[in-house]
């Protein structure tokens, strides 16, 4: 193949007139692009954690603190308990602290599972809502 | 001038003024456009892919770093859509390896078409060239990429790319030699 044959040849491609895609192609891009910005601003803009992340966190922490002081201080809320109702409030007490004692020995292992749920739920409710982002 | 040009307005879209955009689309469209008609063979698929291409280009704007020109990078994103796309359509992309060349067409004859008819024959037998060959002379051609630009394009080696630029070229004068054939039958 010599140097003027392809001379001859990119002449003649460049005066080919290629396929074209019509008329409004560059608006119809323009659009797509000014949309999809609309859209990853809208994504931006919303907060990554919402109102129903901070009312389940109050709600866990209140629950682990209320195991909390059950656990630490039940002894002492008996005690209350009993120095309040001393004679009525006998059975209820009793039934209120088995019920606490066997929350409290929940072993650490459900616990455990339980937050990974919740935080697998969690990532997985972000990664879906924000998934423009991560496309 | 033109690699000038390019930066500048992507510099102005890296900058937030997505409006600079519209000029890329502009150059390149009917290039993608083409190499995407080529390939999925229907108009409104190709504009789509096209679009697509052109919206992929954009939200990547920001890892272009400006090493090789935009319009190597733009074809690479163009010519991976459109293999993907046809991957996804279980469509067959055919290849320089699937043609057989014949061995006689080592000239370009094009003596016997009227100059003015010329562009319209060489169009006629690109349209008849496989896709990557297609892709091949367009990009050699017609955009004056270099050897080394296309192998970016096609992920071929430079070695390859040259021997299937051979071929592509070849077969390009075999098919107007049978056009100018079938040219002269008509006239006669």
């Amino acid at each position: 193949m010599n140097e003027l044959e392809d001379i001859k040849l990119k002449a003649l491609l460049q005066n080919m007139k290629l396929e074209n895609p019509g008329t409004g192609f560059t608006v119809q891009v323009m659009n797509k692009i000014f949309e999809e910005n609309s859209v990853l601003e809208k994504i931006k803009s919303e907060k990554v954690l919402g109102k129903g992340f901070w009312i389940i966190s109050i709600l866990f922490i209140v629950l682990l603190a209320a195991i909390f002081f059950v656990n630490n201080a039940g002894v002492q809320t008996d005690s209350q308990i009993g120095q309040l109702l001393p004679e009525a409030g006998q059975g209820l007490s009793e039934g209120y602290q088995s019920f606490f004692s066997k929350l409290g020995t929940l072993p650490l292992s459900i616990a455990g599972i339980t937050i990974a749920v919740s935080v697998l739920i969690f990532i997985d409710k972000f990664i879906s809502s924000n998934s423009k982002i991560f496309a | 001038m033109e690699q000038k040009d390019d930066i500048y307005y992507i510099e102005k879209v890296k900058a937030g003024q997505t409006n600079y955009f519209s000029y890329i689309v502009e150059r390149y469209q009917d290039i993608v456009f083409s190499i995407a008609m080529k390939v999925l063979k229907n108009r409104e698929d190709a504009e789509e892919m096209a679009q697509e291409s052109f919206i992929k280009a954009y939200k990547s704007l920001h890892t272009f770093k400006g090493n090789a020109k935009f319009s190597t990078w733009l074809y690479r994103i163009t010519y991976n859509n459109c293999i993907s796309e046809v991957r996804k359509r279980k469509m067959h992309f055919t290849s320089t390896d699937d043609v057989q060349i014949a061995d006689e067409a080592e000239e370009m004859n094009l003596d016997g078409i009227p100059e003015e008819n010329r562009a319209q024959a060489i169009k006629a037998a690109m349209d008849k060239l496989p896709e990557d060959e297609y892709t091949l002379i367009l990009l050699y051609y017609f955009e004056e990429q270099s050897i080394e630009e296309i192998s970016k394009v096609t992920k071929l080696s430079e070695s390859n790319t040259k021997v299937k630029l051979y071929r592509a070229r070849k077969k390009l004068y075999t098919i107007l030699n049978e056009l100018m054939k079938d040219e002269l039958y008509t006239i006669l």
